[in-house]
């Protein structure tokens, strides 16, 4: 039974640093505890563990906007992350882990702030028939956390221009992102601000516990196992090279023929690359494939390594293509 | 729930099948199977990586959650079920023929239970 609730207010907006604290958050819990931890991503785009990053996010895109792409430990689907948006996270034992008493707290909060909502389905919360928060899971042996979004004003063409990959030539195994109606709060209540979310979300908690919320102590937090883990978040080998294996393939004609490319990769990267044209020597084509073989996934990545090759039209050619491509 | 004898069980509801060879399967019971719901995905280590016991080697996700998988003995993965990748709902259909790594070099192991000391485990827990 829960006869200790704690909230956590995180202050930087860095999605590493945050991703980091919320495991040594559900790490340090102790029984019969629950900590509510509250947090906010600069201009992120979260994938959940098993996707596919490069077929749920325009990451090329992204990152020329200066965003930034996170991968965190629950399932589900991709979200855009700015600071229109607030993330709960409930850190507790597993014994005292209940998703649907976690969402009352969540519903509760927005009934003090006067705006009714509902659960629907499995883990989704609706305001006027529309999804405005995402929840997602994850548990280890005894531990467990529940986390999620809280839409108040994000910026939705941005959330279009991330999310939505349009080139379906590239297949993958792994969770696919389901896209669902959204709504922010301030929609609802335009007055809304995410200091006034955040304090209703504490005086829920207690409510629905029934103990007084305390804040867990800054000198809990050990801040060289959250260094570890932040640098871990931000690595491309765990943003980027988990074993998902998938498929891409590209075709286009260019002024002197047609070209295809047929790639199988995994962990990030090109393990089987097949190269077709009807316009170039076989010696070249074969070349241009043990050339990219190894390569990181993506346009920037594959047009560097085919650029290093010798000047040919055709090469440049079709690595102006991939940049453009923006993958 | 559903256990076989000829298997050995771990607290975090793993089962273990011990090979003349000195080599074991493992994989996830019934109890766990549903326990996490449908399953859509199966995030398992490669052949050649070390494993060990009560770490996590791999997870799953269900509709519900993402889960870590612990590993009930120490080794090296000497092999995955690869077909998983395709088809997760093996381990919801068929929990007991559907493994998920072959380990060797096994060189420990978690507390492992027999079938009826893995039912009243369960049992104790409800």
């Amino acid at each position: 039974m829960i006869d200790q609730t704690y909230y956590y207010i995180q202050e930087g907006y860095d999605p590493f640093q945050n991703l980091a604290t919320e495991q040594h958050l559900m790490e340090t819990v102790p029984e019969n505890s629950c900590i509510l931890y509250l947090w906010q991503n600069r201009h992120t785009v979260v994938i959940g563990k098993n996707q596919n990053c490069w077929k749920e996010c325009r990451l090329q895109q992204l990152a020329d906007d200066g965003g930034l792409m996170a991968r965190r430990l629950s399932g589900g689907g991709a979200v855009y992350h700015d600071l229109g948006n607030l993330n709960f996270t409930f850190l507790i034992h597993k014994a005292d882990y209940h998703v649907s008493r976690q969402l009352d707290v969540i519903l509760k909060a927005l009934e003090l702030l006067g705006i009714s909502a509902e659960k629907s389905g499995r883990n989704d919360l609706l305001a006027d028939g529309r999804k405005f928060s995402g929840n997602a899971f994850y548990e280890n042996g005894n531990r467990c956390y529940h986390h999620g979004t809280l839409m108040v004003q994000v910026d939705r063409e941005q959330l279009g221009k991330y999310l939505q990959v349009s080139a379906s030539k590239l297949k993958s195994k792994g969770v696919a992102s389901v896209q669902a109606r959204v709504v922010n709060l301030t929609e609802l209540k335009p007055e809304l601000t995410i200091e006034q979310l955040k304090q209703a979300l504490i005086d829920a908690m207690e409510l629905v516990y029934e103990h007084k919320a305390r804040p867990w102590p800054q000198e809990n937090l050990d801040i060289q196992q959250v260094e570890a883990y932040r640098q871990h978040y931000a690595s491309d080998a765990f943003r980027l090279g988990r074993r998902i294996p998938f498929s891409w393939e590209m075709t286009h004609r260019f002024a002197w023929g047609e070209i295809q490319l047929q790639c199988e990769a995994n962990e990030g990267k090109l393990k089987q690359v097949q190269i077709y044209s009807d316009a170039m020597d076989a010696g070249l084509i074969e070349q241009m494939a043990l050339q990219l073989q190894g390569c990181a996934f993506g346009s920037k990545a594959m047009a560097e390594r085919l650029m290093q090759m010798e000047h040919r039209q055709e090469i440049t050619d079709l690595c102006e293509y991939l940049l453009e491509l923006n993958m | 729930m559903a256990t076989l004898e000829n298997l050995k069980y771990t607290k975090s509801h793993e089962w273990v099948l011990e090979h003349a060879d000195g080599t074991v399967t493992v994989g996830l019971t019934d109890y766990a199977q549903q326990e996490l719901g449908d399953l859509v995905f199966v995030n398992l280590p490669a052949a050649g990586d070390d494993v060990t016991a009560g770490e996590p080697f791999g997870d799953v996700e269900s509709v519900k959650a993402v889960s870590d998988v612990f590993c009930p003995v120490s080794g090296t993965v000497a092999e995955v079920n690869e077909e998983l990748l395709d088809a997760p709902q093996l381990i919801n259909e068929t929990p007991y023929d559907a493994w998920l790594i072959k380990v060797e070099n096994v060189s420990g192991s978690e507390e492992l239970l027999s079938a009826a000391e893995y039912e009243a485990f369960i049992a104790q827990g409800e």
